[in-house]
């Protein structure tokens, strides 16, 4: 399961965090982890916290002793111990089970399976439903990870508007959390509550005339989807939204005076000196969501299990029902790890991606 | 500098943290100690039984009912596993594969032949063998090649429920009897406007019982079925004409909008509010639908049958239903507790709670404190038979869910009907 | 000159005045979509069940009543759910917390073989979907003694906040000069010691940062919390939610009652943290 791991180089960091950026070109030390970069237009302030510890590189192992040596090499094992043994035990070792379920059949309903190579494979990827599976929880994902990125910076950005007053911003800060509060199994009877044809949002759209009659949100084939993905970027837009805050507030202010001494609008302030400060947060924030949302399962089965008509089946419900319903576990297992090596791929896109730039 | 400043600044939040994670720390594993110690201790036994069914029954009733059997029988103590009636399921399948199925579970009809070809829940006629129970007493018993496994404990008819208020202001007098009946009385009171609609119908397919309590019931209410030998048999003209129905139905609008995703709670609580006329739901919803709706005036009344149908009705039904674990290493004991579950006055109480029907054939529910409805309802169940052909089938939720999707695709126009039944029929087939 | 400085300042200020006006207008659009919900969910909460579904819906019902927090805060079971998460949440963050600082100080600090692997390992894990591995863990975790304890569900949902922990806390340590712990060193200190006196004091807000998101991650799990336990007694708040969701109706205002009290430990840690959380993500995680 071990995904493709881009070739060696001194760099480490691109490959641990979606949130750290590469080195800064000015200062290479093969020695120190490239990790503290600070990006290429960060605050002098930044830097010079960050650039000392290139001068001090740490003594150079080859001089000491050999059992000084090894004992050195030991010691960040020692400190990933804890880590190490937690994701081996609870992560790699279910992986390996799931793939060895997915090459057999009947598997856990009966006591001895019999291997049946690909097959399993095979028959997912001719699944109509699959590919169903595929198309919607790539709209889903696409269409919450662009609402969440424009909702969370559109929302950062005035509330962090310096024409606020404290309270006026604490305020409504305070209300634009609120979605994140709540567990997604109340949100989905939440919105099942508000949804419903006779529901509170039909009532208010029919009262101010923009609806004519009570509309399926959720039971029509026509608006199920795009009823869950609202669902979805209400739940998660307020993480986007504090993080891209934290990163506004982490901006230099000089960077925005310099920009209104070039005499720069506020458009081009926000194309030239906002964006490409943010770019580390929005590209690591993308990545969680695409990986939170390919994950969702609570809320689809909640609301719509799937239905009607398969037009909200997702890659994580199809798995489910296989498993639940069908006691295909084999199958089940198969598709789980196709959507594993999905999302492998694409992370592997994103750390390549950010070891170029 | 700053740094420097900034660690005398922080050591003191610094120490707070270390203080809370140690307490934390401390506290989740005294917590443990306590949380762990479930299995059983000494020379007694302890058994778990999974169930849905304490979660529906009044507080604290069904602990009492427990008590009562851990005083008569010392040595033995039952520890209650409670879930909703949907996550019981996936509990089990998980702890079926792992072998760590509780002593008794409770069952759908449903789940039966899955579990037990799964050898997940223990053969009932060797327990009863060895018990030397005698099964006469037993209404029904839920089997698979010959063997049973589960018995039902409480049984839940699924008549037709009517608004006779609003069957009233449409122009209705008789609650409908005959399905020509049924649909000119869901399409008046559709008439009535202000969003009322003559029938609810759930197809939601994450819990798609909608297909036995509201589509196929129609069938067995007719004498029909699903099946032929044991085999699907859905092709068939009988099962067309009930398809017909509720097309035509959604057609003239007369059935409640979001049926595609309705779940049964929302038909009950579209009833309860007034907002369709009729529904085929379960008769222990009758104190639910009067504790939330006082005012709501409702009867209940078998099926609607076929125009001139004559025979016995089948009336369709859910169980509470209890097995043993395969698994389970006191098999004996397990058995002795549903002995005791299935007892006379045992029975009787539990159903009388439960607003159900007894398995036990001798006990009689007691109707002096409940609605005159149920004594009602008692005569529909003992004139008809009991009917419902997906307990015991394999894979039986996903035949539903199938049956389910085919209808979506009906009732969207994307198929026709005949080819809808094909398709049912040949992906039936297929998991036989 | 005077007066054209003057005009072009009262116009500013005019501007600065409109902006505002749509500033604020905005804002509130923004917070009626984020806050309408929640106000339905406290008006179903203080509902009698019956009155949840009526036509036209009310925001306000004619008999307000309490009745719901009544029930639910005096049923010993479900005061339990709240406990449950308590514990385990708490348990889980300040466990994710030390692990997360001993691997990141590692990750930060040193250089040594098989690092990039370790990486690419933590980062795959975010990625892999639950789902998948309900069925495993199962077994594993009868397996190993831990289901339906604190300590099965502790660990499992550590498995799921500790790669983004380590993360965060990683480039939170890669912020701090390097020169901090080294020069304790000199005076004959270990690294183990330059970790706990140096680095972790100064970490406090990347520490909330990643405390506070963990602590959330914990307190919503539904899928594991749901496997993993099966007696009433280790029930987490979210699952007593689904709880009072019975196979025949729908105890509204209950389940919406029992939401706001869940939520309101998240709200006021949020409340209280918020600067420091906000200041953590700034320092550390996102921008290093």
């Amino acid at each position: 399961m071990e995904p493709a791991h881009p070739t060696a180089g001194p760099s480490v960091s691109p490959s641990l965090s979606p949130s750290v950026s590469p080195a800064p070109q000015s200062a290479p030390d093969p020695a120190f982890p490239a990790g503290p970069a600070p990006t290429s237009s960060i605050s002098t302030l930044t830097l010079t916290r960050t650039a000392s510890p290139q001068e001090n590189p740490p003594p150079r192992p080859a001089r000491m002793p050999w059992a000084t040596r090894v004992a050195r090499r030991l010691v960040p094992f020692g400190y990933l111990t804890p880590t190490i043994v937690l994701l081996f035990v609870l992560m790699v070792v279910p992986i390996v089970m799931v793939i060895s379920y997915s090459f057999k059949d009947n598997v856990i309903v009966e006591r001895n399976p019999v291997l049946v190579g690909f097959a399993n494979y095979t028959q997912i990827l001719t699944d109509p439903n699959f590919r169903t599976a595929l198309k919607n929880t790539a709209i889903f994902i696409v269409g919450s990870m662009g609402a969440h990125l424009v909702l969370g910076l559109v929302f950062a950005m005035m509330l962090n508007s310096p024409l606020l007053g404290p309270l006026t911003r604490s305020v409504f800060r305070v209300l634009y959390i609120l979605p994140w509060l709540f567990t997604i199994a109340v949100v989905a009877v939440l919105w099942r509550l508000m949804l419903d044809p006779a529901g509170v949002v039909n009532y208010v759209l029919e009262a101010a005339h923009l609806i004519d009659g009570q509309v399926d949100w959720l039971a029509s084939p026509a608006t199920a989807l795009w009823a869950v993905l609202f669902i979805n970027i209400w739940s998660g837009y307020p993480f986007f939204m504090i993080s891209i805050l934290a990163g506004l507030q982490g901006i230099p202010t000089d960077l925005y005076e310099a920009a209104a001494v070039d005499g720069a609008g506020p458009w081009h302030t926000f194309w030239n000196v906002t964006i490409p400060q943010l770019r580390p947060i929005l590209l690591s924030m993308a990545v969680l969501d695409l990986i939170w949302t390919s994950q969702q399962f609570a809320l689809i089965w909640m609301t719509t299990g799937g239905g009607p008509l398969n037009s909200t089946e997702m890659l994580s419900t199809y798995v489910y029902k296989q498993a639940f319903s069908s006691y295909e576990f084999g199958l089940a297992s198969a598709a789980a790890v196709i959507v594993l090596l999905l999302t492998m791929l694409l992370a592997f896109f994103y750390v390549r991606q950010q070891r170029e730039r | 500098m700053s740094a420097v400043s900034g660690v005398r600044k922080a050591v003191r939040p610094g120490r707070l943290f270390g203080i809370v994670t140690t307490a934390a720390v401390i506290g989740a594993l005294a917590a443990c100690g306590s949380g762990s110690g479930s299995a059983a201790s000494g020379g007694d036994v302890k058994l778990e039984f999974a169930q849905w069914w304490a979660a529906e029954l009044p507080d604290g009733a069904f602990d009492k009912i427990v008590a009562d059997f851990e005083a008569q029988n010392p040595g033995i103590t039952v520890e209650l596993v409670t879930a909703p009636y949907a996550s019981t399921k996936q509990q089990l399948v998980s702890g079926a594969a792992s072998r760590t199925l509780p002593d008794v579970v409770g069952l759908d009809g449903a789940w039966v032949n899955d579990f037990s070809q799964q050898g997940a829940i223990a053969n009932l006629s060797d327990l009863m063998k060895d018990a030397g129970y005698d099964e006469s007493q037993l209404a029904s018993q839920i089997q698979v090649d010959g063997s049973t496994y589960m018995i039902p404990v409480v049984n839940f008819v699924y008549p037709l429920f009517v608004n006779t208020d609003l069957l009233k202001e449409a122009g209705v007098n008789e609650v409908p009897s005959t399905r020509t009946e049924f649909v000119e009385a869901a399409k008046k009171i559709s008439a009535l406007g202000d969003n009322k609609k003559g029938w609810a119908l759930p197809l939601d397919t994450s819990a798609p019982n909608g297909a036995q309590n509201d589509v196929m019931s129609w069938l067995w209410a007719s004498g029909g079925s699903m099946l032929a030998d044991g085999k699907p048999n859905v092709n068939t003209p009988e099962v067309k004409s009930v398809i017909d129905m509720i097309k035509g139905l959604t057609d003239a609008d007369a059935v409640a909008p979001g049926y595609l995703t309705m779940k049964e709670q929302d038909k009950v609580e579209k009833f309860t509010t007034g907002q369709i006329g009729m529904m085929v739901d379960s008769l222990a919803h009758i104190n639910l639908i009067k504790e939330n709706a006082p005012d709501l005036n409702f009867e209940v009344a078998a099926i609607p049958a076929t125009d001139g149908y004559t025979g016995k009705r089948g009336i369709p039904y859910a169980s509470w239903g209890i097995g043993v674990a395969d698994s389970s290493e006191h098999q004996a004991e397990a058995f002795k507790f549903v002995e005791y579950l299935m007892s006379k006055d045992v029975n009787a109480q539990l159903s009388t709670l439960a607003n159900g029907f007894p398995g036990n054939t001798a006990s009689k529910p007691d109707f002096s404190d409940s609605d005159p409805k149920f004594e009602e309802a008692f005569t529909i169940y003992q004139d008809g038979t009991p009917a419902n052909e997906f307990t015991g089938l394999p894979k039986s939720e996903d035949l539903m869910r199938t049956l389910n999707e085919q209808l979506q695709a009906v009732l969207t126009g994307k198929t026709s009907v005949d080819d809808a039944l094909k398709n049912t029929q040949d992906n039936w087939a297929s998991v036989f | 000159m005077t007066t054209v400085t003057t005009t072009s300042f009262i116009r500013r200020r005019r501007k600065q005045r409109l902006t505002k006006v749509a500033l604020i207008t905005g804002l509130s659009l923004g917070a009626v979509f984020a806050a309408a919900p929640v106000l339905w969910m406290l008006s179903t909460s203080l509902k009698p069940n019956g009155e949840v579904m009526a036509t036209p819906p009310k925001l306000i019902s004619g008999n307000v009543s309490f009745a719901a927090y009544t029930t639910v805060l005096t049923d010993p079971d479900k005061l339990r759910f709240f406990i449950n998460s308590y514990v385990v949440a708490l348990a889980v963050t300040a466990l994710t917390l030390l692990v997360a600082i001993l691997a990141a100080y590692a990750f930060s600090r040193y250089e040594f073989r098989g690092k990039r692997l370790v990486n690419v390992v933590i980062v795959s894990v975010q990625a892999v979907p639950p789902i998948t591995l309900v069925i495993p863990y199962f077994g594993l975790m009868v397996s190993m003694g831990l289901y339906n304890t604190y300590p099965g569900l502790i660990i499992t949902h550590m498995v799921f906040t500790l790669p983004y922990a380590i993360i965060m806390m990683t480039a939170y340590f890669n912020t701090l000069p390097r020169e901090l712990d080294e020069a304790v060193k000199v005076d004959g200190a270990t690294g183990w010691t330059a970790l706990w006196r140096i680095l972790v004091p100064i970490s406090v807000p990347g520490m909330i940062a990643v405390g506070v998101y963990t602590f959330m991650i914990s307190w919503n799990e539904y899928l594991f919390a749901l496997t993993l336990t099966r007696t009433d007694d280790m029930r987490t708040v979210p699952i007593g939610i689904q709880l009072l969701m019975g196979q025949h109706s729908y105890q509204w205002n209950e389940m919406m009652a029992m939401s706001i009290l869940g939520s309101i430990p998240v709200l006021v840690l949020f409340l209280i943290f918020q600067r420091r959380f906000i200041g953590g993500l700034s320092a550390g995680a996102v921008k290093a």
